[in-house]
């Protein structure tokens, strides 16, 4: 048995010692777009057709427990039943979306479930038993529990009758773990319990006021069990930490490896020998797969055990489970990685191919997060999407053995009809052999004819792209990642504190992405005030210049710790240098900033207000003021010392300044208070930077203007940073009564106004005039 | 035991880069491929190797073509070429027990058979260094120790003794020269005269893509009617290269 030995051998070969590749960056693939291609269409796809698949699988609720329902309302709903059976007739059969799609559109959704409505009646005394409420709900498919009180009628009829002035209250209990159901409510209460409101004046003969007669409150209702304390963290961080954590360990560990063994043999010449072999295709396919698979399941297996510990799982069952769910995805990853590998003839163009596919993956898990308390049973028989949820029941002790069975066969079909592709593949010459040779080249200048074909234009524009997006998503990307783990802490704390619930209360009540946001920088402006949060944000932006440092290194290939630094445009060679242009950058700042407020002053715009720091306050104002530090710096270093370089290593340094500059903006963008104004302001100050970096050329004096800035406008004029609110300040600026947002840049602070503009216009005209002069002196 | 009937192979429509080549080499016979760059050597002994598969015509190795004895075939062809290169962080020891236990060769033979081919190249003392520390002429001789590996009744060298020293060369045409003995049939392609003089029994001039003169040195001398085999490659050059 040739096949058998053969598969061991490769297997084996994954455990010897071998090398790494000395990779050189080719061109991105033809696929890579493709892949990317289909990547985009399915995020625009699913902006567009998001409540289809939901409406198509989801257990979708449209009805309404109504709890002591007085004769009044049931006598309404069923005078209101015609019109609902017409509406349901209209749209046809709930579930049939094909029949109703020319009826729906994308808004109306929950104005359909209302047509649907079912109304289920029940009676108890305590109005505010939500525990109850909740489980009706569940059993009857309600998205809302409307409460009344037990007379409301009479009550109603006393108020009419001048006996109280009491409005009776209709309390609605709605289910949270869907967005949802919050807009179905709101639609319910504005449409139908209006309508009824009105209603019963009239058909009661009551007199018609213009108040309303009773009140409606409203509150939130979570229909899954409660669970409390330290086991609802554990169960949430099992239901969406933990399976990320082995997704993403299973794609980088897959890529890494699986990129290398075929591309990366291919790459250093060493594949067609083993082609040569008497070794079928299959098995040196199945081989490769079953060496990326030991490899990668050896840390994902460490992870999945550690978290199941951790989550308190101890049945033997709970662990065979979690390491065949873990087993299925990393054998479909490597499988994946495998064919990309087949395809590409280098690692690092079978990475770019994968990468598509690695964050298709990491998306399937984002959205897999945003409905794990509520997802359809559906979702747990689907290839990736069940070892997702699957991962996190088993953490969470249940085991849904039809879901495991179903996705995981799922799952490995994909794999074989993957695995069968990938031998096919590799029948193939176009996969198997390099025809770089003389004859090949030369045939492909024949056939060009001198001119560059249109695969080599889009070639390179797929290139250029995949430069772009990398270029500039590596600084969210870190800035992401360690900002996380600054907040990791600080959350922590943060929970134990009476405010969190309270917070998180608000946050469940929010309905739009900008309440989100802003929720966001409200818990921002809490955790400025907080040393912890200060000093966690510190290291963080330190880590972000260590990384930065090593990053460079490595792209660009520098040794030596002081080179790697230096290209970053922090050369350490001149302590003198550092030194003054620091001192200077230190001073410029500060005298910008304080010229932006001087100019506010004189226009009326603020007022000095005093002295606002105090004892208690010293501790965060120092911690603050030294955060400033790192972070100047390693803005500095993201846009400026690493991403212009960057850019004028393959284009004109113009297009460094340009992107960088907008790049810079973008990223600001999302802070509160941002305005056209705003993002005009951060390119102007951006381009200054730059091109204070191109006279200097280094990025010390602009690290210094960048931290004096922020300081000065946070700390010592106490006024908000692009956004963020200054807790912690020396001076209290207080905005005039008449103060002009155009001007004084409103909740952005000074950064989204217009005196801002004119401080850096002026000081853009100097250093350009600086920059002709030596451009002069240089010629 | 190696047979060529009306080969040709195209990569792209426009243009044919072999252009129906047919010959036959037998056992005990060392068949050299002569040409320029660009003359399709390297296409046509990928082709006889597997690794590719001709346009049209017929490739039969001991009786053996086509997709469906690929791995019989695989057993019978050792193939060498400049192309495929060893790993550079393996050792030779661990090369030749992958690749001899990828060609499926028993355990109690691995040994000796290593300690043989390790021994007749002088291998032995830098079995457990890195390849990328190795000489180019010791890469070469571990390339050829691994491609014989299976003892193949046919042998396709692109090239062998290119970039090699002198000792180097003539320990490699040595072994060839043996090889014949053993009854292998070699095709061999180089563009080195005088190792196509010494070691062919039959020559084939390969001129874009097509066999332009074959035979004997002798014959070939003949045939152009000139001194010298050197001379005799240019003139057949001349005549049939195609501006």
């Amino acid at each position: 048995m040739n096949a058998r030995r053969g598969i061991k051998t490769i297997i084996g070969s994954f455990f010897r010692k071998r090398g790494q590749m000395g990779a050189e960056a080719s061109s991105a693939t033809f696929l890579t777009t493709v892949f990317f291609v289909v990547a985009i269409a399915c995020c625009a796809a699913s902006i567009v057709m998001w409540w289809f698949p939901y409406h198509l699988f989801s257990d979708e609720v449209y009805n309404v427990v109504v709890v002591n329902a007085p004769e009044s309302f049931v006598k309404f709903n069923e005078e209101t039943q015609v019109i609902r059976d017409q509406e349901s007739e209209e749209y046809g059969d709930r579930y049939n979306y094909l029949a109703n799609w020319g009826n729906m559109t994308f808004f109306e959704y929950s104005f359909d479930g209302y047509g649907w409505t079912e109304f289920i009646y029940k009676d108890t005394d305590a109005l505010y038993d939500f525990i109850t409420f909740g489980k009706w709900m569940r059993e009857n498919d309600a998205y809302l529990t409307v409460v009344f009180p037990k007379d409301f009628d009479q009550m109603i009829k006393d108020r009419q009758n001048g006996i109280t002035d009491e409005k009776p209250q209709v309390l609605t209990y709605f289910r949270t773990n869907s967005m949802e159901y919050s807009e179905m409510k709101k639609e319910f209460v504005d449409k139908y319990l209006s309508l009824y409101q009105s209603k019963i004046r009239s058909d009661y003969g009551l007199k018609i006021t213009s108040v309303q007669d009773s009140r409606i409150e409203d509150d939130m209702i979570t229909t899954i069990e409660n669970t409390s304390g330290m086991r609802a963290f554990a169960d949430t961080m099992s239901r969406t930490f933990v399976p990320i954590l082995l997704f993403v360990i299973l794609l980088y560990s897959s890529m890494s490896i699986g990129t290398n063994v075929i591309a990366g043999q291919k790459e250093r010449g060493t594949f067609t020998g083993i082609l040569l072999t008497p070794v079928p295709r299959y098995a040196i396919v199945i081989g490769y797969l079953g060496g990326v698979v030991i490899k990668t399941m050896i840390p994902a297996f460490f992870i999945a055990t550690i978290s199941a510990l951790l989550a308190g799982q101890f049945n033997i069952l709970a662990f065979l489970a979690l390491y065949l769910y873990v087993l299925v995805l990393a054998i479909f990853i490597a499988s994946v990685t495998i064919m990309i590998s087949v395809i590409n003839d280098t690692v690092v163009s079978a990475q770019t191919a994968f990468l598509p596919i690695f964050l298709i993956l990491v998306a399937v898990c984002v959205t897999c997060i945003q409905s794990v308390s509520d997802r359809a049973d559906f979702y747990m028989y689907l290839p990736v999407h069940g070892q997702f949820y699957g991962i996190g029941d088993v953490l969470t002790g249940n085991i849904n053995v039809p879901g495991l069975i179903v996705s995981s066969l799922a799952t490995l079909l994909l794999t074989a009809v993957m695995t069968i592709v990938t031998v096919r593949l590799l029948h193939s010459e176009r996969y198997t052999v390099s025809i770089d040779t003389v004859d090949a080249k030369e045939v492909r200048r024949f056939k060009e004819g001198g001119k560059s074909s249109l695969l080599e234009r889009f070639n390179k524009a797929t290139d250029n792209f995949s430069y772009f997006i990398t270029e500039l998503f590596y600084p969210l990307v870190v800035l992401s990642f360690y900002q996380f783990l600054a907040m990791i802490p600080v959350v922590v704390s943060y929970m134990r504190k009476p405010e969190y619930s309270s917070f998180i209360q608000d946050l469940a009540n929010v309905g739009s992405v900008e309440d989100i946001m802003n929720k966001t920088f409200e818990i921002f402006g809490i955790f400025f005030k907080d040393p912890l949060f200060l000093v966690m944000m510190t290291l963080g932006y330190v880590l972000i210049i260590i990384t930065y440092f090593i990053h460079a290194g490595r792209v660009w290939k520098i040794k030596g710790i002081k080179n790697k630094i230096a290209s970053c445009g922090y050369p350490l060679n001149n302590g003198k240098h550092i030194a003054v242009h620091y001192g200077l950058g230190f001073l410029f700042g500060f005298i910008m900033m304080t010229c932006t407020i001087g100019i506010m002053i004189i226009t009326g715009q603020v007022t000095l207000g005093g002295f606002n720091i105090s004892a208690g306050g010293i501790g965060a104002f120092i911690f603050n003021m030294f955060m400033w530090f790192p972070q100047g710096a390693s803005e500095e270093l993201m846009f400026r010392g690493y991403m212009i370089p960057a850019f004028n290593k393959r284009y004109k340094v113009a297009v460094g300044v340009a992107v960088s500059s907008i790049v810079f903006s973008a990223f600001h963008s999302l802070n509160p208070g941002f305005t056209p104004l705003a993002s005009v302001n951060l390119v102007l100050i951006a381009v200054l930077f730059a091109l204070i970096y191109l006279l200097t050329g280094d990025i010390w004096m602009t690290s210094a203007m960048h931290t004096a800035w922020n300081l000065t406008q946070g700390n010592i004029y106490g006024l908000q940073v692009s956004g963020n609110e200054a807790s912690n300040t020396v001076i209290k600026v207080l905005y005039g009564s008449n103060a002009n947002p155009l001007i004084t840049g409103g909740a952005f602070g000074p950064e989204g106004g217009l005196a801002t503009t004119a401080v850096t216009v002026v000081c853009l005209v100097i250093v350009i005039i600086l920059l002709a002069k030596k451009k002069r002196t240089t010629k | 035991m190696i047979r060529l009937v009306d080969v040709h192979k195209s990569y792209t429509k426009e243009r044919e880069t072999i252009k129906g080549v047919s010959f036959e080499v037998h056992e005990g016979q060392i068949f050299g491929l002569l040409g320029p760059n660009g003359a399709g050597k390297t296409t046509l002994m990928q082709m006889i190797a597997t690794l590719m598969k001709p346009t049209s015509g017929k490739i039969e190795i001991d009786g053996l073509s086509g997709d469906k004895d690929l791995l019989e075939i695989h057993r019978k062809i050792g193939f060498l070429t400049n192309e495929i290169k060893l790993d550079p962080m393996s050792t030779p020891n661990n090369l030749f027990n992958f690749f001899a236990e990828l060609y499926d060769i028993p355990e109690k033979e691995l040994k000796d058979r290593r300690d043989e081919s390790f021994a007749r190249f002088g291998i032995t003392p830098f079995a457990d260094k890195k390849i990328n520390e190795l000489s180019t002429g010791m890469k070469q001789k571990i390339s050829i120790a691994i491609s014989l590996i299976h003892n193949p009744p046919v042998v396709i060298f692109d090239e062998p003794t290119n970039g090699l020293d002198i000792l180097t060369s003539k320990q490699v045409t040595d072994y060839l020269k043996e090889l014949k003995e053993k009854g292998h049939a070699i095709i061999l392609s180089t563009h080195i005269f005088s190792v196509a003089e010494e070691l062919c029994d039959e020559i084939a001039i390969l001129v874009d893509g097509k066999i332009a003169a074959q035979g004997t040195v002798g014959e070939i001398i003949k045939q152009a009617d000139v001194e010298s085999f050197e001379k005799a490659f240019f003139k057949i050059y001349v005549e049939n290269h195609i501006e």
